[in-house]
């Protein structure tokens, strides 16, 4: 029972301890100020951003793909992942625009 | 066989499989043997008739990993090499078929951590499917497919996508026999709000003991709510196991990932006859979101903990024989868009006896079109 406590109160300030981290830090050459970054994100792609919520919880976006294999690959998450018809459609566009 | 056996605790996440083949084969039926073999070639059949016929407008693609993961689990080294290559080929708007095998080699020591070095190779097919897009809330599937308990065998199993490569000790609750089903599963989501959606599974699945292809008769059911715009989703399972005595089965899970920061927390637990526990990892990118432009923000930090309480294991559960506590803490480095390198260590305490839990994987991962021309 002592173990676990500590474990899981370590597990508690490993998260918060990385969460501390995760403030905005300095642009790296050629980015864009943080201000610039946040009027981009307000006007984000839907099918990025459904990308974003669905994909990218378990993936890294892929590097390539062409439109036709696009199909197959969210035919595949379509039932994988569970997207909607929305989701489907908007991350078809967001990919192979 | 038994050696199989005495290897699947420490076999990464490759346990299912040599478990699978470790498993007492109780019911040997040569004519089940023939159907399900004629049944699976059949599938395959369907499916390259079916692709070429689509050739023109929806390109079958080839993906999955290849891997060496290297292991050191209480002093016996281990070491696998694995390719899991997937296969997913559209039939028109409606229908899809999918697969994805599991090749890999195991390389032990014959007395654990003495003897000459052994090895053994194991193959099974995780999943080869039929899926009918019915309508945007109902998706039809038939054939061999993961057995969605919980989250981590559908979504976290994949070696490139699975942060540690030890799997959870629970992992075989609900998953038990090799983590894949034969039968039939409906799914889809059953309400879609903008803020909210929730989803369903159900499945059966037949009891299959031909050799790489076993599944447990049980009938299941998953439900999740998702909350898009919170990265926030929870879930419930249930499973009735229709053989060995029947028994109930059942789990939750959780899943949180802020947009706002690159942090990923989740988090399972199981219940079955043959024991219970809990898993919660959190795993962080080193940077301000979760963007991969820079070096550092490739990095991630995991930290996983464990508990596990034995209740009434038989050997079939593949579960522990005494209460474990385990954490986990790694790291992965992905390279370039395509290599991961992962690290981690783990310190297992049980009354069985405690355990260093050493692993380092390098991951390539792979798409690409089933024949040329796809990719333009």
């Amino acid at each position: 029972m002592k173990l676990t406590l500590i474990t899981l109160l370590s597990m508690v300030l490993l998260i918060c301890s990385l969460g501390a981290f995760a403030v905005p830090q300095s642009p790296a050459p050629g980015q864009k100020p943080a201000k610039a970054v946040t009027s981009k994100a307000q006007k984000v792609d839907p099918g990025e951003q459904r990308f974003k919520q669905n994909c990218g919880r378990c993936h890294n976006p892929p590097d390539s793909l062409s439109p036709r294999e696009v199909k197959a690959v969210l035919q595949h998450m379509r039932v994988r992942a569970m997207l909607t018809a929305e989701d489907e459609q908007l991350i078809l566009k967001y990919l192979a625009p | 066989m038994p050696v199989v056996c005495e290897m699947s605790h420490v076999c990464e996440r490759g346990t299912p499989t040599l478990a699978g083949l470790a498993k007492p084969i109780d019911h040997i039926s040569t004519e089940e043997d023939y159907e399900m073999k004629r049944a699976g070639l059949a599938l395959i059949g369907m499916l390259l008739a079916g692709s070429a016929a689509c050739a023109q407008s929806d390109v079958p693609i080839l993906s999955g990993a290849l891997a060496f993961l290297g292991a050191n689990n209480g002093g016996s080294p281990t070491y696998q090499p694995i390719i899991a290559p997937v296969l997913v080929a559209p039939l028109g708007d409606h229908f899809v078929v999918e697969s994805r095998a599991d090749v890999q080699g195991f390389i032990f020591r014959e007395n654990g951590n003495t003897g000459p070095y052994n090895g053994i190779f194991a193959a099974s097919l995780d999943y080869l499917q039929l899926d009918y897009i019915a309508n945007p809330h109902l998706t039809v599937t038939v054939g061999r497919f993961l057995t969605p308990f919980n989250m981590y065998n559908e979504r976290l199993s994949a070696v490139w996508i699975t942060n540690l490569q030890q799997a959870p000790i629970i992992f075989t609750i609900g998953t038990r026999t090799s983590a894949s089903s034969n039968g039939a599963m409906v799914r889809g989501v059953a309400i879609d709000h903008p803020n909210w959606t929730l989803t369903y599974t159900a499945y059966v699945s037949a009891l299959t003991t031909t050799e790489n292809l076993q599944a447990g008769r049980a009938a299941g059911g998953r439900a999740g709510l998702f909350l898009p715009h919170q990265g926030f989703e929870v879930g419930a399972s249930y499973q009735r196991f229709l053989q060995s005595g029947d028994f109930n089965v059942s789990g939750m899970y959780l899943v949180w990932e802020p947009p706002q920061i690159p942090l990923d927390v989740r988090a399972e637990y199981a219940h079955s006859p043959g024991g219970q526990g809990y898993w919660l990892e959190g795993a962080y990118r080193l940077a301000s979101s979760r963007d991969t432009t820079t070096w550092l923000s490739r990095v991630q930090a995991i930290a996983r903990v464990q508990q596990y309480f034995k209740g009434n294991p038989t050997p079939e559960d593949l579960l522990p024989s005494a209460d474990v506590n385990q954490f986990d803490v790694g790291l992965n480095y992905y390279l370039t868009h395509n290599i991961r390198l992962n690290g981690s260590y783990g310190r297992q305490y049980s009354s069985a006896g405690n355990a260093n839990i050493w692993s380092f994987q390098i991951t390539y991962r792979f798409l690409f079109p089933a024949w040329p021309g796809g990719h333009q």
